[in-house]
């Protein structure tokens, strides 16, 4: 293990180069934005459909940077308890009981209320410690000693609430626990947000991070990706596959197969020993790509001559 | 180059994108990290630091594009382009003549030499540089074109030019009046490639502000008004208001009264009464939507309107669930079928050719609505009406009127005319209005807005 920021990134072709070698081909817009994300310390909001690598660009960078990884998940309802930080009760109540004869040992002697109170007093905050503090990701994340990769995925799901909470965190790298006070980041998480704009990030959130939009890959870079996940892939039905889903993307469907949708039709196929697309092996096998069944039947007409299309893309 | 920065800055920001000053600083030490060499990298950068949603990285790439591009004076514009080599030889010819002949008077200015010698490099400089000292960033409107183009030839030594025409066309040597024309040439070109410039600096820089002028001229002005080549823009207005109001009420949430107990947040808040649980909180929340009923008057009498009202209505109907929407002349329609099949212009030209004109009939409309609709409303249900209450001497039926104030949580009418023709003629606004909770004429889209901000706000604060 590293401290984050020790390992600096040279250049834009640097990481390129490093998040190829960890078979992530990236962009580079997205290499870039790494870039200035690690060298100016500053949150990366990623937007993008679902399925284009968002999560899996924060678990790479942790990967390369040799850190951990540490991940919230968001969904309605969540709150600092879950978020941040939460008291042990259960813990605290069976100390109390437990320590009870301690107590009344500690108090003898203790004449009067204003006594009795005063030698509680110097004892407890001992109860509000970190003993008894059950940690949440964010808590975990500022008290890494060497640092580490926030991920917090799906920022869109959580409530408005939360959002101004994460205000605080993002920009001071700070949170305030009443009971125990401000507590500091050891080293500032490099701090990745993803979020499919189910709903709109207030503007004071977007401005403290930089924006990242990952569209869904062009041929060449689809195919690339491709051939550095599923390596065992012959080259004709590489790009079979990769031409036949550029088309798809084309259609007007419910929901458009991203690369995680390219990758696992791939490997399916690929555990189907097919040497090329055909159309009764797309056809059964459409559902890997396509998540609903309209989309499924709205493909049927076009799947003849978007397969002789890749079959023509193959050749060339 | 921070001068370079703060221009483009600028540019952005009359892109229509908000870039505030701590945006700017970080971006400049963005800048500073990754350096001018690459240029695919530098526009990545500024689209990551300076955007803030998908379109604004495009609208980015396409401002860096635009701004940081050096095609002024390119050799297509050029006159002499396709003859640059012979007609630089003749130049040559004639200067090497000229400098035998001593006594003739020559292109004295700076100007002028590098016009004749076709430097256009030197001369994209000096105007940029011209066009600093003038200002040009601060350029606005189309009106300013020439203004600035003007300034800018002045800056550049557009008098002593003149000067050197002058002179040298008033001697009689032919080579220099050869040369006067040749330069008379040259200055044509010039000013139409400052005038090309300045052109394209106003559409950077005066982007946002033509078109934030019209569109406050539209919102302010009356409905009936707009004309129809407006209606795109008028369309786009509207989406963005009604976009705008339904996001902005439509996520409020409420904690519901039953359903699952939020165990620990009930055990935390009783721990003052000793674990009794004297206060509950409930898991599941709702989303308090308000229910929305509009009713949208198209008869002959308020024709000039009802185009826009349904505009309004087919953008309420995109952005809200739960509305129901009618027109009506005599009789009470749905349109909310019309309005999901078609696109926008579509569905309101069908619907005015389908079912508008004629003359209005409230007191019929109101019984149709007691008899389709009067059982789905209830007390958080907002009943609008859009129409000018002229019932062509009907008979009104108020009493439909008397319990729908009754049953529905407001009503509310919008009346395109002013408030002082409201009991003028057949018009029973009179009758009407003490059972409406809000009544008010309406008939601009600043009107619209602030009403609907008052609907939707009454309609979620469950007053």
């Amino acid at each position: 293990m590293k401290e984050l920021y020790n390992d600096k990134f040279t250049s834009v072709d640097d990481i390129q180069q490093r998040f190829e070698a960890a078979q992530y081909i990236c962009s580079e817009q997205i290499a870039t934005c790494v870039y200035i994300a690690h060298n100016l310390q500053k949150p990366v909001m990623v937007e993008g459909p679902a399925g284009v690598g968002k999560t899996e660009l924060a678990k790479t960078t942790a990967q390369i940077l040799e850190v951990p990884l540490v991940r919230l998940q968001c969904y309605e309802g969540l709150d600092e308890s879950k978020a941040l930080y939460e008291w042990k009760y259960a813990k605290q109540l069976l100390y109390t009981q437990l320590l009870k004869d301690k107590l009344s040992e500690l108090l003898e002697g203790a004449t009067g209320l204003e006594q009795s109170m005063e030698r509680i007093h110097s004892h407890d905050d001992l109860f509000f410690s970190e003993t008894f503090l059950e940690p949440r990701p964010l808590y975990k994340a500022l008290h890494e000693e060497l640092g580490c990769v926030l991920l917090i995925d799906e920022v869109d799901k959580s409530d408005p609430e939360f959002e101004a909470f994460l205000l605080e965190v993002l920009s001071e790298f700070q949170v305030s626990i009443p009971e125990l006070g401000t507590i500091k980041a050891k080293i500032k998480p490099l701090v990745f947000l993803t979020s499919n704009n189910s709903r709109e990030m207030s503007d004071a959130l977007k401005r403290r991070c930089l924006h990242l939009y990952v569209p869904y890959p062009d041929e060449k870079l689809e195919s690339r990706i491709l051939s550095s996940r599923v390596p065992e892939l012959s080259e004709t039905l590489r790009k079979e596959v990769v031409s036949f889903v550029q088309q798809v993307r084309e259609l007007d469907l419910k929901k458009v197969p991203s690369i995680s949708e390219t990758i696992d039709w791939a490997k399916t196929l690929l555990l189907l020993h097919s040497e090329q697309l055909e159309s009764p092996m797309v056809k059964q096998t459409l559902n890997v790509l396509l998540k609903f069944e309209t989309d499924i039947d709205a493909m049927g007409d076009h799947l003849r001559t978007f397969i002789s299309k890749a079959h023509k893309r193959s050749e060339r | 180059m921070q001068q370079t920065l703060e221009d483009f800055y600028k540019v952005i920001r009359a892109a229509g994108i908000k870039v505030s000053p701590s945006d700017t600083i970080e971006t400049s030490r963005t800048v500073a990290l990754v350096g001018y060499s690459d240029r695919d990298i530098l526009r990545n950068a500024f689209q990551v630091s300076l955007a803030k949603s998908e379109t604004e990285q495009n609208l980015v790439a396409e401002c860096f594009d635009q701004f940081f591009s050096f095609d002024t004076f390119s050799a297509a514009n050029d006159p002499r382009s396709d003859n640059t080599a012979e007609g630089n030889d003749a130049i040559n010819d004639q200067q090497a003549a000229t400098s035998e002949q001593n006594e003739v008077p020559q292109a004295q200015s700076e100007l002028a030499k590098m016009l004749l010698e076709g430097d256009t490099a030197s001369l994209a400089t000096e105007m940029k540089k011209a066009a600093r000292e003038v200002g040009l960033t601060d350029i606005w409107f189309f009106t300013q074109k020439s203004l600035y183009a003007q300034k800018i030839m002045q800056k550049m030594g557009l008098r002593d030019l003149q000067n050197d025409i002058a002179a040298m066309g008033k001697g009689d040597c032919p080579s220099s009046i050869a040369q006067a024309g040749e330069l008379r040439n040259a200055k044509e070109y010039l000013s139409e490639s400052v005038k090309d410039f300045v052109e394209q600096q106003l559409s950077m820089y005066g982007r946002n502000a033509t078109r934030n002028l019209r569109e406050d001229h539209l919102k302010s002005s009356k409905l009936s008004n707009v004309e129809q080549r407006d209606f795109h823009v008028m369309h786009d207005l509207v989406r963005k208001m009604a976009k705008r109001l339904s996001t902005q009420y439509s996520k409020k949430k409420k904690q519901d009264k039953r359903g699952q107990l939020d165990f620990r947040k009930t055990l935390r808040s009783n721990v003052a009464y000793d674990g009794v649980m004297f206060e509950t909180y409930w898991k599941t929340k709702y989303i308090d939507k308000p229910r929305l009923l509009v009713m949208c008057d198209i008869s002959g009498s308020v024709q000039a309107y009802a185009r826009f009202l349904l505009l309004f209505l087919h953008s309420l109907n995109d952005v809200m669930q739960r509305i129901d929407s009618y027109v009506f002349t005599g009789n009470l329609i749905s349109v909310k079928d019309i309005f999901e099949a078609y696109p926008v212009e579509q569905a309101i030209d069908k619907i005015m050719t389908d079912h508008g004109m004629g003359g209005s009939d409230y007191g019929t409309t109101l019984l149709d609505l007691d008899d389709q609709c009067m059982d789905d409303i209830d007390n958080k249900t907002t009943v609008l009406i859009l129409g000018d209450a002229r019932n062509n001497s009907l008979a009104p039926r108020t009493e439909v009127m008397q319990t729908l104030h009754l049953r529905a949580k407001r009503v509310i009418w919008l009346n395109p005319e002013p408030a002082t023709f409201w009991n003028a003629g057949d018009s029973v606004m009179h009758k009407y209005k003490p059972y409406c909770h809000m009544a008010k004429t309406c008939n601009t889209l600043d009107h619209l807005e602030r009403m609907l901000d008052d609907l939707l706000k009454a309609a979620t604060s469950g007053t």
